[in-house]
């Protein structure tokens, strides 16, 4: 038996027993809210999963309504901007903030977007022809963006969830199946310890009883053989009761 | 965990993919190019000539060295070429999040995330 | 008077030209075109047009590529009219292309000023506004030496003397810079057909002044609207107004002044086709009005640009009606360049399963 092994190193004493059966109180509490921690993030975590479901597929459709502004684009200004772009970008005007969520003691970040105010690299854009295009694209894309800004957050939640799942689940796991099975064995042996000495020890007595007993029986036949001598003297004699009396007290406080 | 420290100086976005899809998103503003003497470029624009190299080092790049970028988007086809990279990905931060191009549309089989998503619910 | 010797240098080029109008596609093609439903169906809608050009691409091809093949076919054509020219209408013909010559440039100095290796810009230009001198622009490493030795060199160097000197080129926003050349190329080409003595007074110089003066009014307009909100003054505005058109002087000078749409729509009241399309456009909120803010026109209401263009395809059309003018090859080209945009368009709607706006394409056929 695997439970016979597997037991912490004590000795076995009433003491080391009852910092055991504390420690077993312990690892249950912290089993139970353990458990209900992982269920929580659990639940939220199947939340997020079907919303990332939900978004990704969602992104696909943004980000083709996205392209196809960008075409209108290529449409109106008659040519390829794409390097232009490229050349004059700067500084960041759509920039995002982390910010934390406490989902049971887990804090999950969370992405924010938010425009700076001030810098626009591509207000001159298509100057001549199809800034209006240019600036709706923009507008298009910037909602793109904070789409999937959202999902980014979302899959970061995804991805610490997960890691912080599997840590509770380890640890609910190992309460359950390691620590509490261990901790029950070794009050177990504990107990079957000190049985084991309570047994050695009545046994004990009991040996130490009945050579007592044995001893007395044997002063006793001494005292009786004695008593009887003494007796047939006193019969002699002629007085009988007080040396009875004793006699009787005698027996008492050997069976005693 | 580690990387929480230094999730708020993360206010970046990164993006590599082909020139349609990273003009796109320039032009919503996320394009940055830090001061001299690195003017370093938060984009890299990937056609049939870009080494794949040359998006790994990107890639590496976005999510271990610099640590203003929250957010690494890349194209899906272009995640396809350095897909070990993207699978064997597990930080929270940077977020790497693949998008759809203008010529290949989405496939939500390919999607490292999507993927564990399924996994997990032993689809 | 002046068809009298016309067809001896040019006659060929007219019936060339004329051909090619009517190889451009037509309301049909563009109707058969809209029910594709993959970019191989639409290929095939293209064959009869475009075969030779398309059948390098591979199965389902990007809409960018499809784009540069159809453009190919353009810049062949135009190359074979341009190789046949002689005398005042390959003059003329230079003329249209410094119009692509100068987005090219744009794209050089671009380059230029960020320190990229210009070589590689080379094919992003467009095969149009090519001139010789070009890949020496790759050799200048900075913008004083660009300036200094090889834009002088370039037949656009006239359009830089005395608007802009290299250190504008520097500071200046690059499409500040190309505004102002275009102001000054279209400023030139007007005067070119209008003083030339093979054109002065002939159906070319009237052709093309129509052209010329619509291009100019829409880019004030353009210019005008698109500034608002940027850091561009009214007076540096006003220097990228050319200074012809159905708006000069009076139409301009107002929209100098204009801060918002209806100032805008005050300035272009003077000429009747502009009001109408504001008129139009005004209903469906102006650039600055909230229906744009939405993202994305609305179906029924077409954008101002759109009816820009379409005017603009009218006015090439009608072009045809006139014999014995050059202007046919600057209208021919205008008219392919809007069917390069239409079959991109229409491309784009199929590749992106959006076809509820597929209809937005211009023919005027």
């Amino acid at each position: 038996m695997s439970g016979a092994g597997d037991r912490e190193a004590v000795f076995p004493t009433r003491q080391s027993l009852g910092v055991m059966k504390a420690k077993l109180k312990g690892a249950e509490t912290g089993h139970s809210l353990l458990k209900r921690k992982s269920e929580a993030l659990t639940k939220r975590f199947r939340e997020i999963t079907r919303r990332i479901d939900e978004a990704k597929r969602k992104m696909g459709r943004v980000m083709q309504i996205a392209s196809l502004s960008l075409a209108e684009v290529t449409y109106a200004v008659g040519g390829n901007i794409g390097y232009q772009i490229q050349e004059s970008a700067k500084s960041a005007r759509f920039r995002i903030r982390a910010r934390q969520e406490n989902v049971s003691g887990v804090l999950l970040p969370a992405f924010e977007a938010y425009l700076t105010e001030g810098n626009n690299d591509f207000a001159m854009t298509g100057l001549g022809k199809g800034g209006q295009q240019v600036q709706r694209c923009r507008e298009t894309y910037a909602r793109a963006v904070e789409a999937l800004v959202e999902l980014a957050s979302l899959q970061t939640a995804f991805v610490i969830l997960d890691e912080v799942i599997k840590v509770v689940n380890r640890r609910v796991n190992a309460i359950e199946h390691v620590i509490i099975p261990r901790t029950e064995n070794t009050i177990k042996y504990i107990n079957s310890e000190l049985d084991e000495l309570d047994r050695e020890e009545f046994y004990r007595l009991k040996k130490v009883a009945s050579k007592k007993q044995r001893d007395t029986a044997a002063t006793d036949a001494e005292v009786k053989s004695k008593k009887d001598r003494l007796a047939a003297l006193e019969e002699e004699t002629g007085s009988n009761g007080p040396a009875d009396l004793l006699a009787a007290e005698e027996d008492e406080d050997v069976i005693f | 965990m580690a990387s929480q420290a230094d999730y708020r100086d993360r206010q970046f976005l990164a993006v590599i993919g082909d020139e349609d899809s990273v003009t796109g998103l320039l032009l919503a503003g996320i394009g940055h190019v830090t001061p001299p003497p690195d003017n370093q470029k938060n984009f890299l624009v990937v056609d049939a000539k870009t080494d794949t190299a040359a998006i790994e080092a990107a890639f590496d790049r976005f999510t271990s060295e610099r640590k203003d970028i929250g957010i690494v988007l890349i194209n899906q086809h272009v995640a396809d070429r350095i897909r070990n990279r993207i699978d064997t990905y597990t930080q929270a931060f940077p977020a790497v999040l693949e998008i759809p191009s203008k010529d290949h549309p989405y496939d939500p089989e390919k999607d490292s995330v999507l993927r564990r998503v399924r996994r997990l619910f032993g689809e | 008077m002046e068809g009298l010797l016309f067809n001896v240098n040019n006659g060929y080029i007219e019936g060339i030209v004329r051909g090619y109008r009517n190889g451009l596609l037509t309301g049909t093609n563009y109707a058969n075109m809209t029910q594709c439903e993959t970019i191989d169906d639409l290929k095939l809608q293209l064959g009869p047009a475009y075969g030779d050009f398309l059948a390098s691409l591979p199965p389902n091809p990007s809409t960018s590529s499809l784009a540069a093949k159809a453009t190919d076919k353009l810049v062949s054509e135009f190359r074979y009219v341009r190789a046949n020219a002689v005398g005042s209408l390959a003059r003329f013909m230079d003329y249209v292309t410094y119009g692509y010559m100068i987005d090219n440039v744009a794209l050089l100095i671009t380059g230029t000023l960020h320190e990229r290796d210009t070589r590689e810009l080379l094919e992003r230009c467009h095969p149009l506004g090519w001139f010789e001198t070009m890949p020496v622009l790759c050799v200048a490493t900075n913008i004083e030496e660009l300036y200094n030795s090889v834009l002088i060199e370039t037949p656009l160097a006239p359009y830089f003397k005395g608007s802009l000197s290299h250190q504008d080129l520097d500071e200046l926003n690059i499409e500040i810079v190309r505004n102002t050349l275009y102001k000054n190329y279209l400023e030139d080409f007007y005067r070119f057909v209008n003083s030339h003595p093979d054109m002065a007074g002939t159906p070319t110089a009237e052709v093309m002044s129509e052209l010329l003066e619509f291009e100019a009014d829409r880019r004030a307009i353009n210019i005008t609207l698109n500034s608002f909100g940027t850091e561009l003054s009214k007076a540096d505005r006003k220097k990228l107004y050319p200074n012809f058109g159905r708006l000069y002087p009076e139409g301009t000078l107002m929209l100098s002044r204009a801060d918002d749409f209806e100032g805008v729509r005050l300035a272009v009241e003077g000429v009747a086709d502009y009001k109408a399309f504001f008129d139009a456009a005004g209903l469906g909120g102006g650039p600055a009005g909230p229906g744009n803010l939405a993202g994305g026109a609305g179906p029924e209401g077409r954008s101002l640009e759109d009816m820009f263009y379409q005017k603009e395809m009218e006015i090439a059309k009608s072009a045809f009606t006139r014999q014995f003018t050059y202007a046919i090859v600057y209208a021919w080209v205008k008219l392919r360049e809007q069917e390069i945009r239409n079959i991109t368009w229409i491309a784009e709607c199929i590749a992106q399963k959006q076809k509820e706006r597929i209809n937005n394409y211009i023919s005027v056929f």
